[in-house]
């Protein structure tokens, strides 16, 4: 029996480069490669080069011109290390946040095995009713719990009209199901607290912070980005508590593996269903916090989903470690990409930049990054 | 169990070279001893039919398990075994017939609540929760038994007083969740209290190098074991074994006998079990039933069966040879 299990091949998740991408060596010729291109070429032009030769070197030039044109720009960007290292930090920081919005996902879908499209419009829903709430001249910590009783009751409705009349479905139903309620969610917002842009009734730190100064460069964060990514932190550390430290954790964890298995030992599924779902909720209260602060709450807001997809297929589908690394990845990542890249294909890279790394993962490793191996028995 | 007991085990039952005939030798004692011990029905099982559409997976069959017996039920594929124990579990409602158990009709229940009414199962195709580790699998066994300090205190005070318990559980159940999360006080006390028991399963299943293993890397022998382990750390008036020994070599066999055998005389725990191996069925059961398709053939004592011609005409008489 173990034999048979050992030699059952992984057929579900190969690709053409999975062969040399478990390779250390594939790896390290890579990065010897870079470095050899880059150290010939760009190590001896001075800073005010310019860059914009990129896309015709490209042209001209074939692979040498155009792994030049996207090293080159990377190796100029961390000569200026001040300036370097802000942007990594900006990037840092809004990663905690994507990391924030794509928890709300990864925890209902251990639970149920659901991708929850509606997560955005949550997040929108749950910010305007805080701010509504706030509006009625309801002081903000207590309109902050109401918000989150609000929560709460929105998922013991869903559980009541929506999941347990859809146990053992197929997940296209699901999904289907979590489509209805977002636009659902999207109207009965609008109607009850109305479409207009709502300001955040917080005063968030403002300004920046100088933070050190390398060369002549001075270091500055946003206090914003700080405390966002502060309570951004605070959440996560306390979803992972929650999560492998508590009885009620360990249910969740179970109900998570296998659904017949924790039924059989006195879990109550349901129970289980509207406690993660209010997590859920709670999770994008704050996140709609955070986001909406700088700009207000509105329905643009409900978009930020969008940004947690490329997060979740990075990061995997069922893993919190692998939510909160892959959201650094991707803050960072585009941070450093639009300051790089941004001038030689045009700017606006941070907006479809997570996209393609999320399309690499998926050719390289279709699971995310500490998703569960996909093995198939032939 | 120690290494000195296992021993001391060893000692008592001189093994013999035929590994099934000290198994039946050390069996017959061991039932003598259990079987004094048996006493009233714990659940009784009436006229019980189950269809699926229009299939009928269970006609008109009626049994009883009584306290700390081990009674086993047998026969082919597809003859409704896994459907009764479903039925029996709550995994499955029967159109027809009715369940009481300890003295009580029971009404439509749904798994979780017979869990908790003290029914405990494992599954054919072991149902582990794989990410997590064995010591992690046996304690969400425990998770019905915890309960927070601020929780018995509801119980004690509010718990019967109607709007108000409903008004005010959610601020005890959040006083125990917190003092859970940061380990505090009386709750750190009840996990333990938990844990103790469980290391007490862990050693008594010689799992205890395994335990801080997640289970989906473990051998299929072993993840069995750990499946019966949880299944334990219920504490359970009535376990539920299906087929707790399929797809394992004799050496494993065995050990799941034993495993089988010493939790019924240590803890007297009732066991209702599913098994094809025939040997280990007559063996170590004190009563058995018969079905085939979905019908009972018979009832009655390993020797009453073998002898019943209904069944060795289904069942005995083809699929095995062991003489009776």
């Amino acid at each position: 029996m173990t034999a048979e299990a050992s030699t059952a091949g992984e057929a579900g998740a190969r690709s053409p480069l999975s062969g040399l991408t478990g390779k250390w060596w594939f790896w390290a010729a890579v990065i010897v490669a870079v470095f050899a291109i880059v150290g010939l070429d760009v190590w001896g032009l001075d800073e005010d080069a310019e860059n914009h030769k990129a896309i015709l070197s490209f042209l001209g030039d074939g692979l040498v011109g155009f792994l030049k044109a996207v090293t080159e720009p990377v190796a100029l960007f961390w000569l200026k290390l001040g300036f370097a290292i802000e942007t990594s930090m900006t990037g840092l920081l809004v990663g905690v946040l994507y990391s924030l919005v794509a928890l709300g996902f990864v925890l209902i879908y251990k639970a149920s095995g659901m991708f929850n499209y509606s997560q955005g419009v949550m997040v929108l829903f749950a910010a305007l009713t805080f701010v509504g709430l706030t509006e009625y001249g309801i002081p903000v910590i207590l309109a902050l719990v109401m918000a989150v009783g609000v929560m709460i009751l929105f998922a013991i409705v869903v559980e009541f009209l929506i999941l347990r009349h859809l146990v053992n479905q197929e997940q296209i139903i699901l999904f289907m199901a979590t489509i209805g309620l977002a636009f659902f969610l999207e109207g009965f917002g609008d109607t009850i607290w109305g479409s207009n842009v709502k300001k955040i009734p917080l005063d968030l730190p403002s300004g920046a912070m100088d933070w050190l100064t390398i060369g002549d460069w001075n270091v500055q964060v946003q206090w914003l980005d700080i405390s966002a990514a502060a309570t951004g932190a605070v959440m996560v550390v306390a979803l992972a508590v929650f999560f492998n430290k508590t009885r009620i954790g360990r249910a969740l964890r179970a109900v998570a593996d296998d659904h017949q298995a924790a039924l059989s030992v006195g879990i109550n599924l349901r129970t289980i269903w509207i406690i993660v779902w209010s997590v859920a909720g709670i999770v994008a209260l704050f996140a709609g916090i955070v986001w909406g602060a700088p700009s207000g709450v509105q329905f643009s807001l409900s978009l930020i989903a969008l940004k947690a997809l490329p997060v979740l297929l990075i990061g995997g589908f069922e893993s919190i470690p692998g939510a909160i690394v892959a959201g650094l990845i991707v803050g960072f990542g585009e941070k450093i990409a639009e300051v790089s890249w941004g001038d030689s294909l045009g700017g606006g890279i941070e907006n479809w930049f997570a996209f393609m790394l999320a399309m690499v993962f998926l050719v390289i490793r279709p699971q995310g990054l500490f998703g569960e191996k996909i093995i198939e028995r032939v | 169990m120690t290494m000195t007991q296992q021993d001391a085990a060893a000692e008592a039952v001189p093994a013999s070279a035929d590994g099934e005939g000290h198994l039946a030798e050390h069996d017959a004692t061991v039932r003598e001893a259990h079987r004094r011990a048996i006493g009233d029905v714990m659940l009784e099982v009436d006229n019980i039919t189950l269809r699926f559409g229009g299939v009928k997976a269970i006609t008109d069959v009626s049994f009883n398990i009584r306290e700390h017996e081990i009674f086993a039920i047998i026969g082919p594929n597809g003859a409704g075994k896994t459907s009764m124990l479903n039925v029996i579990n709550g995994f499955y409602h029967p159109q027809d017939g009715t369940i009481t158990y300890k003295g009580n009709v029971r009404q439509r229940m749904r798994p979780y609540e017979v869990a908790m009414g003290g029914i405990a199962r494992t599954f054919q195709n072991v149902a582990l929760f794989r990410g997590m580790s064995t010591l992690d699998n046996m304690m969400a066994g425990r998770l019905t038994k915890m309960h927070g300090a601020a929780e018995r205190a509801f119980d004690k005070s509010l718990a019967d007083i109607p709007v108000v318990n409903f008004l005010t559980y959610p601020f005890f159940w959040t006083a125990d969740f917190l003092m859970d999360a940061f380990y505090w006080g009386p709750y750190q006390k009840e996990e333990e209290r938990h844990r103790r028991r469980v290391e007490e399963i862990i050693e008594f299943l010689e799992i205890v190098d395994i335990r801080r293993t997640p289970v989906g890397r473990l051998p299929y022998g072993l993840q069995k074991r750990v499946e019966l382990g949880r299944a334990l750390a219920m504490d359970p008036q009535l376990l539920l074994l299906d087929e707790p020994m399929a797809g394992m070599n004799v050496e494993e066999k065995e050990d799941m006998s034993r495993f089988i055998i010493d939790v019924n005389e240590e803890f007297g725990t009732t066991m209702a079990l599913i098994e094809h191996d025939m040997g280990v069925v007559m063996d170590i059961s004190d009563r058995v039933v018969v079905l085939n398709y979905g019908r009972k053939l018979g009832e009655g004592t390993p020797d009453v069966v073998q002898k019943n011609q209904d069944v060795i005409d289904a069942y005995l008489g083809v699929s095995h040879d062991r003489p009776g």
